[in-house]
């Protein structure tokens, strides 16, 4: 079953310039979309989680329209043909001024 | 047609045959070599007249070009119409694309011999009209030679007009089916063939060689022609950098006037991506190596041997600047990575590097970027080189400084970072590794962050003493080691806290910046949060210095390149009312290790100037007289060519300043990466000076 990816503009260098990406996957959870993703988008992983294997704090993943972080977080089933958009959060980003 | 003879041409065999006709290998002869031979059927002849024919085949014959298969002759007959030309031995384009593409190295190379065919066929006037994958072959050398050129079915518009109308009829399998795949939308509006629809099939082309797949499809030429008309070009798949798509893009734009406009200018793309692709490319692989970033749109600078470089980073990118080593005039190029706050960055010029390093933070991380053509083309790495290893728990934050290790270390380098912690790479920034001594300090769980966040920002690498250095956290103080990163002390004694009860502990100092001189590494400054400090024991002990100044309140300090006395803060007038005092934009400086400070003003604004210099926002560069630089939160830079005596505003309206380095680029030219090199024997040194001062440049 496929699943679909949206890539946000900052991604894009990682997704081959595409927006939507489609791949025969049948993940159980979020992680392993990401991670299949991450197969044929080298790069794209480590700009999604950090080395600890969380998600960024100013990432959001969304499965159909619900963010990850309200449901199991990475643990979130994926169902058949789910649409996984990542997005960058609004809020954040001001970083100390020294 | 096999065993006859031509005037002095023994055909040989078939090699192949199309709608144009047939083409046979034959034997000149006279000169003893074989050629090809290509027979116009009668159909062509009939439709597009051997006159005219003849007049573009002569026209083709003038090119003369290493990627155009080479017209020898043409011949026409009562009964014949055939050209002679090189004979290529090879396989065509469309014969050696196989399914998911070509590795994107060898699009570019087959490309740009495309593009520059392309090239000398436009600026000769000669339009090719029939570009296809069959029609480019590759020889077993791998050269790119193109065929046909003019000698296409003529796309006037009258055969046109019979493709466009009769273009229902087109069954699947057609050779027109093939050609129509590569024709541009105006041509089968009926409009004559021009260079950009030419560009339009080089478009064609480069998507199938990427892709493995024609970029419009149909299994009739009335479907493929419709999708051609009005679809959008399809994604080219992720292996694809994005570089290469956006040309592919470009060259694929329905409309002619969007597209390329000579070919000579699609080749000076490709050749570009081409470079930055072999710069980037990592040996050990090739296809998940490090990938390239370019700026489009972007004034890139053009430096030269002896310049000045200055490397400003913003909350919103990085901007370059260079001039003369008279630093009157000064060229501007950025924003790059703009958009994203860049605190930290160095310019490695050892071992004959020109390696700008950046620290590149956004919500999808903090990479280390590095570009050895001064901002044209950055790295892109995949994956983060400064990672946490797993057991330590933490994540990275920032990276809060990037320092060049000791002279007698080339391929060292340093990063402070946040949350605290020093990172060491001793191939030249190849890979890195955690510090463990100091990530595992018994102290670490009672450090505090600052408000910039627990970061670790000053890195001092002590000259010629491998097991000594110092570096300073926000709000942990200063901590030294002296057997090469195992163990680590605090070193704060006298530098006075002010948000504790216990006015001068251990550790947990709010230190903002520490400077060393090479000369003199025992001796350095120190500016505190609240507190402007001297150590003349490499850090054992420190004593106030802060005699006369408005206030001992500040971020950024900076040393002078050639006396070890001579130390440039500015002054701030608190840590609630984070401004220079009393409005006044002032630099002050020592020449006498803190015993006094003089302000210096001139040129700078006396009234109304409510401005914060950061910690990384001040420097000095390694000339004499030294040039100063600092830049504010208001986004304005000064920089003063006679050490700090006049000012002289560089440009206002930047985003907020947080980082200004300068290097004096005095070994452009020379050896190349990986030999050591001397430094310049002209270059003009104090008396002071030694080889050590660029040290002092680059370790700050």
């Amino acid at each position: 079953m496929p699943v679909t990816f949206y890539i946000p503009g900052p991604l894009l260098a990682f997704s081959g310039g595409q927006c939507r990406i489609e791949i025969e996957l049948s993940p159980g959870t979020v992680r392993e979309a990401l991670a299949g993703l991450s197969s044929i988008c080298p790069g794209i992983l480590d700009r999604i989680l950090t080395e600890q294997g969380e998600l960024r704090e100013h990432v959001n993943v969304f499965v159909g329209n619900e963010e990850v972080r309200y449901l199991k977080g990475l643990a979130t089933p994926v169902p058949a043909n789910a649409e996984i958009t990542i997005v960058q959060a609004v809020s954040g980003g001001l970083l100390p001024e020294h | 047609m096999t065993g006859r003879t031509l005037d002095h041409y023994e055909i040989l065999t078939e090699i192949g045959s199309g709608g144009m006709g047939t083409v046979y290998r034959a034997r000149d002869q006279v000169l003893h070599r074989d050629v090809a031979i290509k027979f116009l059927s009668p159909p062509m002849l009939e439709k597009a007249g051997g006159e005219h024919l003849l007049l573009e085949a002569r026209t083709a014959s003038s090119l003369s070009h290493p990627n155009i298969c080479t017209i020898h002759e043409v011949r026409e007959t009562s009964e014949e119409f055939y050209v002679v030309m090189e004979l290529i031995e090879g396989r065509s384009l469309n014969e050696l694309n196989t399914q998911g593409g070509l590795p994107n190295e060898t699009v570019l190379r087959y490309g740009i011999q495309i593009a520059d065919a392309l090239a000398h066929a436009h600026d000769r006037s000669v339009v090719h009209r029939d570009l296809k994958s069959s029609n480019v072959m590759v020889t077993t050398e791998g050269r790119v030679k193109v065929l046909d050129f003019g000698l296409a079915m003529s796309l006037d518009k009258g055969p046109l007009d019979q493709i466009t109308r009769t273009i229902v009829d087109l069954g699947s399998g057609s050779e027109l089916v093939g050609t129509l795949s590569y024709m541009a939308p105006e041509i089968l509006r009926g409009e004559t063939a021009t260079f950009q629809s030419d560009i339009w099939a080089l478009g064609v082309l480069l998507f199938e060689m990427a892709a493995g797949s024609l970029p419009f499809h149909g299994s009739t030429g009335i479907e493929v022609g419709s999708a051609i008309l009005q679809q959008p070009a399809p994604s080219l798949p992720a292996h694809v950098p994005p570089g290469l798509t956006a040309v592919v893009q470009r060259c694929l734009a329905k409309e002619s006037a969007l597209r390329f406009q000579r070919a000579g200018e699609l080749r000076s793309a490709l050749e570009a991506l081409q470079s930055a692709s072999i710069a980037s490319r990592e040996p050990q692989d090739s296809h998940f190596g490090l990938r390239t970033i370019f700026f489009r749109g972007v004034n890139h600078l053009a430096v030269k041997n002896g310049d000045v470089l200055l490397i400003v980073g913003t909350t919103k990118g990085l901007f370059l600047f260079r001039a003369s080593r008279e630093r009157k005039r000064w060229d501007k190029a950025g924003p790059y990575f703009h958009g994203h706050p860049i605190y930290a960055a160095a310019f490695d010029d050892r071992e004959g590097r020109h390696r700008l390093w950046i620290a590149n933070n956004s919500f999808w991380g903090t990479y280390l970027q590095s570009s050895d053509d001064f901002g044209r083309t950055w790295t892109n790495p995949p994956e983060a080189a400064i990672k946490f290893p797993a057991d330590s728990g933490a994540s990275l934050k920032n990276i809060w400084q990037i320092c060049l290790g000791r002279a007698e270390q080339p391929d060292t380098l340093y990063c402070g970072v946040e949350p605290a912690a020093l990172f060491q790479s001793t191939d030249a920034g190849e890979s890195w590794a955690m510090v463990r001594g100091l990530f595992d300090h018994p102290h670490r769980p009672r450090w505090v962050p600052g408000n910039g966040g627990l970061c670790l920002h000053t890195i001092v690498p002590i000259p010629k003493n491998e097991q000594q250095m110092l570096i300073a956290i926000s709000a942990a103080g200063v901590y030294r080691t002296d057997d090469g990163g195992r163990n680590w002390q605090a070193r704060n004694s006298g530098v006075r806290v002010v948000h504790a009860p216990e006015k001068f502990p251990e550790f947990g100092q709010c230190v903002h910046k520490i400077v060393a001189h090479p000369d003199r590494p025992e001796r350095m400054f120190l500016q505190n949060h609240w507190g402007v400090y001297r150590s003349d024991d490499a850090g054992d002990s420190w004593h106030d210095v802060a005699h006369g100044l408005p206030s001992d309140f500040g971020f950024a300090m900076a040393s002078h390149p050639h006396d070890p006395d001579c130390v440039y803060i500015v002054p701030i007038e608190s840590d609630e009312f984070r401004c220079t005092p009393e409005g006044k934009l002032r630099v002050y400086r020592t020449r006498n290790a803190g015993a006094s400070w003089e302000p210096m003003s001139r040129g700078l604004p006396q009234k109304n100037a409510y401005e914060t210099v950061l910690r990384d926002a001040l420097t000095t560069d390694s000339l004499d007289p030294t040039g100063v630089y600092f830049g504010t939160r208001s986004g304005k830079l000064y920089h003063s060519r006679d050490e700090g005596k006049t000012w002289t505003e560089l440009i206002d309206g930047l985003p907020q300043v947080v980082f200004v380095r300068a290097a004096v680029l005095d070994q452009l030219g020379g050896p190349p990466a990986g030999k050591r090199i001397r430094s310049d024997p002209k270059r003009p040194v104090r008396k002071k000076a030694s080889t050590k001062s660029r040290k002092s440049r680059r370790e700050r």
